[in-house]
């Protein structure tokens, strides 16, 4: 037998088929050199262009060089998957590729190089060509602290770390371990001139900090960031914090030390007025932010440079209470407490608040397993006796002064996050924050309009009816009057089918054929 | 949501209220119907039996193939044989016998002039599709899309198109293509270039690509030469008709311009579905165009140089150039059509042939059904857009045919039910750098709409031409699935 039939006939096939069609009067196809040779995919994600899915990216291998340096394609799709740019680079054989995101006129990518212990900033043109490239350090440390990052602020299939910050460039927000100390770093790199700076926090006494990036407008970068706070006995406290990327300095910090209350920020929206709404969870001074659970939700109206001008509060106990049976300590009859996912400002200024219950109910056999090893002289199991249950979906609207009017509770099955014993102790504000980082929830992400004139609300859900009895992926639409309600069973012909976010009021559906060895991905608009 | 009411009633009142008001509004009396299209009936049974029959005749060949690397022809010739077999089993085939008669009559005239036809049997068949080609497909098999048919201007040029595909057939060219393809990659050189890339460690990747690219700018290559000889032999074969030779190099000239995008999209889309209850949104017509919208303006890959050396058929330019010779032999001289005597070493004859020798009625007529046929076909093999598209070009230069309108609505409801079961991604193109800038505007027009535009969109479209069509089944379908949507919606 010749040698490497196989190989060359794979090499191959792709000339093959589209050099020989029905001889035509015209011509129909062209070549794709891609498809002649193996490729070995290392990373692929999402390209993001303000908190939207515009495209995605495929990184692969495709050839060795030598003993230290590989060849890698970086192949870029548009938001109809269709394949536009085409990138060849050669670098370490120990690269991956982190995040991409977009910002109109050019395509950032946040690479690892093990090698030079570097992240690597590379932005590119439309063209393809490389213009700019930045780099810093990280030790193993950081590394480890990368590795454990988990966001609560972010959807399925979002960038975690890297955001465009309109046509300017980007920034990217990651932890940072300088000894014993947490803190965290804020980079901004430049896509119209090469510049690029720095920001670490540096009146940080206790040197213990998380940040998350929340928004930007044309001048500033707003984060979110949890510290620790001596005075505060060790427990946390939280602060917005806004960075000027102009002038490279701290614009402004808010925490609650001249407020009434403690906020722990969950968004910002920059507002046509040149104002930005803060929405935040709001907890009384002796309250602790992580253990304990919050008296409700509050909106400020603040000025860029840090100054609050308004305040509105609204209360589990009682402003939520007229809308969902809710009893003083913000639980809700049948639902729990209520785990806040989304806040989305429509164009003619109502809010709407998406919201997931989670509670606690006995665990009827854990309790019978550690009642049976306490007996046997064996002391408790990792069963917990009790277990941690996702229950509804709760949609929240508030008028264009900030007040709650209306709540509609979105009945879905039921669903066990947490039997372990890890459920018995801890408080339930602690727990929630645990079962977003562990992606419990069945809330997967939103998706509509830049504008949210339109948008739909996405969960999964197991259905046991008579009609279907499987796993379905549902969305919650708002069409800027009124919702309505969709769902795709995810049991088809295919042997398998799932869902990911896509572009704007869209879905990717893939679906995989095993009998036919062949995996089909389609896009599809939502209601 | 709420949930739709079902019943006779419901729709009949409403459909009753749409021919009072609309009596009312437009005129007192409903104008008499002209006959509209209706698409043919494909005969299943036939195509069954004509499948049948050749995939006789490719067993047959199979066994005749070259025992030296059987396994990778019959590899080929498998997929060559899916490829016909997918062609049948999707009835693009067109089984209207009056219009398989004309085009074998059309055959006939390039047989009786060709005595070595005889002795090579082949079969002609329309196809339903909308692109403007055709093809020989392997087996003795040409297929003439209707999409070209309806653009053509007389006989002489569907016989230049015919002749260049028996050309394909006679001179062997697929074959011969599988035979230098087979032969290259089992060949002693090529085994030592690959062993060799294969034992390399590095640079595998580069090695391949110049060693891919090399075959396939020679195949290429062979495939522009095979071209240009099927132009000429083409040419040959009508010399011996009374075709006009001219007929070849205005065909070329006519695929030239084929693809050129003339419908103006969203002025198109504008007007038509800018119904007074339910007016037409500039959102309709938004799209990014950035790198990632769909509609980005890419660079054409490598050099111009480069992008001639892989097409696997010359500019229609040079194809002209080429047989312009040819054709201006016998460019003046008598009428009447006269075959040209061969093998007698004198000149070929002058003689200016015809643009008619079957029959120019049912061709004109032929060419009046494809316009129709394609839109059909393109919305039952689920290529919405498309069949939108072909539609709406139709409706700009016919606003009153009853066909164009039903399907328009047609379609738009096809769109209503595929985005409701999000089966909508199977039926829809998407926006994409590689479309013409208009079709880009339909199918990003498509990903605008919701449902309930959808909806409306059709409801008021049909509505709007009751009085008129009132009368034809496939409208007042059209518009009661409509009217259902619509309620659904509201």
């Amino acid at each position: 037998m010749t040698i490497s039939k196989r190989f060359f006939r794979r090499a191959l096939a792709a000339m093959l088929a589209l050099s020989l069609p029905a001889a035509s009067l015209l011509a129909q196809t062209k070549l794709s050199i891609d498809k002649v040779y193996t490729a070995y995919l290392r990373n692929s994600g999402t390209i993001m262009a303000k908190g939207q899915i515009k495209g995605y990216f495929f990184l692969y291998m495709s050839d060795k060089i030598d003993r230290h340096t590989d060849e890698y394609t970086l192949q870029i799709l548009d938001e109809n998957l269709n394949k536009v740019q085409s990138i060849k680079f050669e670098d370490t054989k120990k690269l991956s590729l982190l995040e991409s995101a977009y910002n109109g006129n050019s395509i950032s990518f946040l690479f690892k190089n093990e090698d030079t212990k570097t992240l690597d900033m590379k932005i590119y043109d439309f063209n393809g060509k490389l213009i700019y490239t930045y780099s810093r350090g990280f030790d193993k440390k950081t590394d480890d602290l990368m590795k454990q990052y988990e966001t609560l602020h972010t959807d399925e299939g979002t960038n975690k770390n890297v955001f465009d910050i309109g046509d300017q460039g980007y920034v990217s927000v990651l932890p940072l371990r300088e000894g014993k100390q947490r803190t965290y770093e804020m980079d901004y790199y430049a896509s119209d001139n090469r510049k690029q700076w720095t920001y670490v926090p540096n009146d940080d006494a206790e040197k213990y900090a998380m940040a998350e990036y929340l928004g930007s407008t044309d001048s500033l970068i707003i984060l979110e960031v949890l510290k620790k706070n001596k005075t505060l006995g060790n427990d946390f406290s939280s602060h917005l914090v806004g960075v000027n990327f102009i002038t490279h300095k701290k614009q402004f910090e808010i925490d609650g030390t001249n407020d009434q209350y403690n906020l722990v920020p969950s968004s910002i929206l920059p507002m046509d007025s040149g104002r930005l709404m803060l929405f935040a969870s709001y907890y009384d001074k002796d309250q602790n932010i992580v253990k304990d659970f919050s008296r409700g939700l509050a909106i400020y109206e603040i000025t860029t440079s840090g100054k609050v001008l308004t305040k509105t509060y609204n209360t589990w106990a009682g402003d939520f209470a007229r809308y969902l049976p809710t009893n003083s300590k913000g639980k809700i009859d049948d639902i729990g407490y209520l785990y806040i996912h989304k806040l989305i400002r429509t164009p003619d200024n109502r809010l709407f608040v998406v919201g997931e219950g989670y509670k606690r109910q006995a665990n009827a056999a854990g309790i019978a397993v550690n009642t049976l090893s306490i007996l046997a002289g064996g002391g408790t199991t990792t069963m917990g006796n009790t277990k941690i249950v996702i229950t509804n979906l709760v949609m929240m609207e508030f008028n264009p002064r900030y007040k709650v009017t209306n709540a509609t509770i979105f009945d879905k099955t039921k669903n066990t996050a947490l039997a372990s014993s890890a459920a018995d102790y801890g408080s339930q504000h602690a727990l929630a924050l645990y079962l977003k980082m562990m992606g419990a929830f069945d809330y997967a992400f939103t998706t509509g309009d830049a504008d949210n004139s339109n948008f739909a609300v996405c969960y999964s859900d197991y259905e046991r009816s008579s009609e279907y009895h499987g796993q379905t992926f549902n969305a919650i639409r708002y069409n800027g009057k009124k919702f309505t309600t969709d769902k795709i069973e995810l049991k088809s012909k295919a042997s398998m089918m799932r869902i990911f976010p896509a572009k704007a009021g869209s879905i990717m559906i893939m679906e995989y054929f095993r009998k036919d060895k062949r995996l089909d991905f389609r896009l599809e608009k939502l209601g | 949501m709420r949930s739709y009411v079902p019943g006779l009633n419901r729709h009949t009142l409403i459909i009753a209220l749409l021919f009072i008001s609309g009596s009312f509004i437009c005129c007192p009396l409903v104008r008499a119907q002209e006959k509209e299209f209706t698409p043919a009936t494909e005969n299943a049974a036939l195509l069954a039996s004509l499948l049948n029959q050749y995939q006789l005749q490719y067993k047959d060949d199979l066994n005749q193939l070259p025992s030296g690397n059987r396994k990778d022809y019959t590899e080929i010739y498998d997929e060559r044989w899916k490829s016909i077999q997918g062609k049948f089993d999707k009835q693009e085939i067109y089984t209207a016998t009056d219009a398989q008669d004309y085009l074998d009559k059309l055959v006939n005239v390039i047989v009786k002039g060709n005595a070595e036809l005889f002795r090579r049997p082949f079969h002609c068949y329309f196809s339903r599709s909308y692109i403007p080609n055709a093809s020989y497909m392997g087996e003795g098999i040409i297929l003439f899309n209707m999409g070209l048919f309806e653009r053509l201007t007389d006989e002489s040029q569907a016989a230049f198109i015919l002749c260049h595909e028996i050309s394909h057939y006679l001179l062997r060219h697929q074959e011969k293509s599988i035979d230098k393809y087979v032969t290259s990659i089992n060949s002693p050189e090529m085994q030592a270039q690959l062993r060799k890339i294969k034992g390399s460690e590095y640079h595998r990747r580069e090695q391949l690509q110049d060693l891919v690219k090399g075959l396939t700018f020679d195949s290429r290559r062979h495939s522009r030469d095979h071209e240009s000889e099927a132009d000429s032999m083409a040419v040959e074969l009508m010399r011996h008709t009374a075709f006009a030779l001219t007929g070849a190099t205005s065909t070329l000239a006519l695929l030239d311009s084929v693809d050129e995008d003339r419908t103006d999209a969203e002025g198109c889309l504008q007007r038509t579905f800018n119904a007074g209850e339910y007016p037409f949104r500039k959102k309709w017509l938004a799209r990014d165009e950035g790198l990632l919208g769909g509609h980005a303006h890419l660079k054409s890959e490598g050099q111009v140089g480069l992008a001639d050396s892989l097409k696997t058929h010359p500019d229609c330019e040079l194809r002209i150039k080429l047989i312009a010779p040819l054709v201006g032999v016998a460019g003046a001289g008598g009428a009447g059509g006269s075959p040209v005597g061969r093998g007698d070493g004198s000149p070929a004859a002058v003689r200016a042939g015809r643009a008619f020798v079957v029959d120019p009625v049912k061709f004109r007529e032929l060419q009046e059904r494809c316009r129709y046929e394609v839109i059909e076909y393109a919305f039952v093999s689920d290529e919405y857009t498309e069949s939108l598209w072909l539609a709406l070009e139709l409706l700009q230069q016919r606003p009153a045919d009853g066909y164009a309108v039903a399907q328009v609505g047609r379609v738009l409801n096809g769109l209503y039910r595929a985005q409701k079961g999000h089966t909508l991604g199977k039926v829809v193109d998407l926006p994409a750098p590689y479309y013409p800038e208009n079709y880009n505007s339909l199918l990003q027009f498509v990903q605008n709409l919701y449902l309930v535009d959808l909806a409306s969109i059709s409801y008021y479209f049909l509505k709007a031409r009751y009085p008129e069509l009132n009368q034809y089944g496939a409208f007042r379908k059209a518009l009661e699935e409509a009217a259902r949507n619509k309620m659904e919606q509201d």
